[in-house]
């Protein structure tokens, strides 16, 4: 017997089940551990849960805040879960996020009168080629100079912040609004509503069909088998001939496209002007929502409706019964650690 | 005169500033070189922020503050080591979920558990300054390195003290290799994973101690996210540091003295605005890694899972 045979096991028991099975399960856990904390606080948690689902689903209105909140929240996270599907730590979706709304709204703001009708058309497309440029900045970094992804990406969403908080104190910022906000755009730059005299608007169609293309590509396409076989073996890939530096700038590209319009429909469609903060989080998560779905694209989906409702009904929990809302906070980041022990790095099988 | 004031305020400022990064960085150097990802550092600051007023608060005593701090660090490096070392999670996103927790649940507990459904207003005595004998009455260095609160002194002891770790003993050498080249440390016969969750553990201790510098020593109280991306600036000071304890004091003292001349814009005449003062530090750690490229290398075996078989 040697010293090293003597050593514990590296690992404890694998989590068995299908990764759905262990996906409902991790949420669940969390679930009944948030509720021993709200009785540990004295609330009743069943009564805290039963308002959470009121607010997100209790009337017309409400549904409708949480799926506009959630169209940003798929784009972006179909963007991460492509990205780290390819083994592209990209956690820079936070600050594509705001380098998009910032570009569709400078095009909102200053070529409305020019463009007329086609001001929508082109702000959106603004947005997307701002965060693409902004993950395009980040890849190149990374690629040329062999910098590690998350560390370009992580630092260049702190300057996104701060080019966006910069351009709202400066040059586009409304006079005397005593807020960070630009004015509000043209009515021809606001994305139009898919039911009439409601503020449910056409994003969340714009995320599920972003989805359902991104499934395709990435199992009915040779580029996404390349992105997959990136993601499962660096070494296979490098075997079969595939450049590395295509798939990351390809991949962060994309990123950039879906977290840019995740940018300009947040503007275009819910705030009509920009806003400092407008995306502050969308990105982390956008991130939290992509490993939530296990990185299928088309989970990304369902795991975009739950964060975006469950924190329009917490909201609506703490107004009710005055239970902080931060407790969402607590249900998603358990369930995310949750699933990440559930699915491990099993998530990226070609 | 007016001018020399207004450098020593600056200076000052600075030291401030850097101190609660520069204790949170040492807890990252350790995680990082040992070889996971430190992104959870703003969590386990929160959560050691949290816990340390919320400690002096119910104990009376500040000094309890201190150790509950440590332990509301340790608790959420347990959390993070635990994912990723026995779950082999990401270490990125790991660390992600140990910050949205850690922020929800400080801003909850707060206001359920110590303020029975508001948030409360608690006030803690702060950390005062101890002038040390002699060197305190240094004109303008003695009050700006020597009449410090006890953590201030605590951090910059750490730089030494992780300095010599790291290159003069057994420890530092088994965690520095665990972090660059696993196998070997399982060769030689000890557990790489094993050093990877005590650094973590260690690291959380302390993170949970710069909260305690922002919650005990400077502000007296607890307010939901106070760190406010602090974490994440400690990441980017190591970063800048290239995973070396002087270096990354430097990073902390360019962090500081950025953020303490932003708030001085207007007193200083600059001709820039203070978002783009803010940029600098991520600006300069951008191009400090694009300029070393890769000799700025991360560990070895950074974010890698490590199995035996």
């Amino acid at each position: 017997v040697t010293a090293s045979t003597t050593i514990a096991p590296a690992r404890w028991p694998a989590w068995r089940g299908s990764v759905a099975l262990r996906v409902v399960q991790s949420i669940v856990l969390s679930f009944v551990i948030t509720g021993v904390l709200i009785l540990l606080a004295n609330k009743n948690p069943l009564a805290a849960y039963e308002q959470i689902v009121l607010g997100a689903f209790g009337s017309w209105a409400r549904i409708v805040v949480g799926l506009n909140k959630a169209a940003p929240y798929m784009l972006a996270g179909i963007g991460v879960a492509l990205c780290f599907r390819g083994n592209v730590a990209n956690m820079g979706a936070e600050g594509q996020i705001a380098i998009g709304g910032l570009a569709a709204s400078i095009l909102a703001l200053t070529c409305a009168g020019a463009l007329g009708a086609a001001t929508l058309p082109f702000a959106i497309l603004a947005g997307v080629l701002g965060g693409v440029a902004w993950a395009a900045i980040a890849a190149v970094i990374h690629l040329v100079r062999g910098v590690h992804e998350v560390l370009v990406t992580l630092m260049m969403n702190f300057i996104a912040w701060l080019v966006v908080a910069e351009i709202l104190h400066g040059p586009l910022g409304e006079i005397d609004a005593g807020f960070p906000q630009t004015p509000l755009f043209e009515r021809v730059a606001w994305l139009p509503k898919l039911v009439a005299r409601s503020d449910l608007h056409i994003g969340i169609v714009i995320a599920v069909l972003a989805a359902i293309a991104a499934h395709i590509v990435l199992w009915h396409t040779v580029t996404g088998f390349r992105w997959r076989l990136a993601g499962a073996s660096d070494k296979a890939s490098h075997y079969a001939g595939l450049s590395r530096a295509r798939s990351v700038f390809g991949l962060m590209a994309v990123s950039g496209v879906l977290s840019g319009a995740a940018g300009a429909i947040e503007v275009l469609g819910v705030h009509y002007r920009l806003i400092e903060g407008f995306s502050l989080g969308f990105g982390f998560n956008a991130i939290a929502i992509a490993l939530l779905a296990t990185l299928k694209p088309l989970w990304v989906i369902p795991a975009a409706l739950f964060f975006a409702f469950l924190e329009t009904g917490a909201l609506s929990m703490q107004r009710q019964i005055g239970i902080p809302s931060s407790l969402v906070l607590v249900i998603q980041g358990l369930s995310l650690i949750f699933v990440l022990c559930a699915v491990g790095r099993g998530a990226r099988k070609v | 005169m007016m001018d020399a004031a207004l450098a020593i305020d600056f200076l000052s400022a600075t030291v401030r500033i850097a101190t609660p990064i520069l204790m949170a960085a040492m807890g990252g150097i350790l995680i990082e070189r040992a070889g996971t990802f430190a992104v959870g550092l703003e969590g386990m600051m929160l959560s050691g922020a949290f816990s340390g007023v919320v400690g002096a608060y119910l104990s009376g005593s500040i000094v309890m503050g201190l150790v509950a701090a440590g332990f509301g660090g340790l608790a959420f490096g347990v959390i993070i080591a635990i994912a990723t070392t026995r779950f082999d999670t990401e270490h990125m996103v790991t660390g992600l979920a140990a910050n949205l927790l850690a922020l929800g649940f400080t801003s909850f507990a707060l206001r359920t558990v110590v303020g029975g459904g508001h948030a409360p207003v608690i006030h803690t005595p702060l950390l005062a300054p101890i002038p040390i004998p002699f060197l305190a009455d240094i004109p303008v260095l003695g009050a700006l390195l020597f009449r410090q609160p006890p953590l201030t002194y605590l951090a910059f002891a750490a730089v030494v003290a992780i300095a010599l770790f790291l290159r003069r003993t057994r420890g530092g050498l088994l965690l520095t290799a665990s972090g660059e080249n696993p196998l070997a440390v399982f060769a030689a016969g000890t557990d790489p994973i094993r050093v990877r969750f005590n650094a973590l553990l260690a690291g959380g201790i302390f993170a949970g101690l710069a909260g305690a510098v922002l919650s005990l020593q400077q502000v007296g109280t607890f307010t939901d996210g106070m760190t406010g991306g602090r974490g994440y600036m400690a990441l980017a000071a190591v970063i800048v540091g290239r995973w070396l304890p002087l270096g990354t004091l430097a990073g902390c003292i360019m962090f500081g003295a950025t953020e303490a001349l932003q708030l001085r814009v207007q007193a200083f005449n600059l001709p820039v605005s203070s978002y783009v003062i803010q940029m600098v530090p991520y600006l300069a750690a951008l191009l400090v890694l694009a300029g070393l490229g890769r000799t700025a290398r991360l560990p070895g075996a950074i974010g890698q899972p490590f199995h035996r078989d």
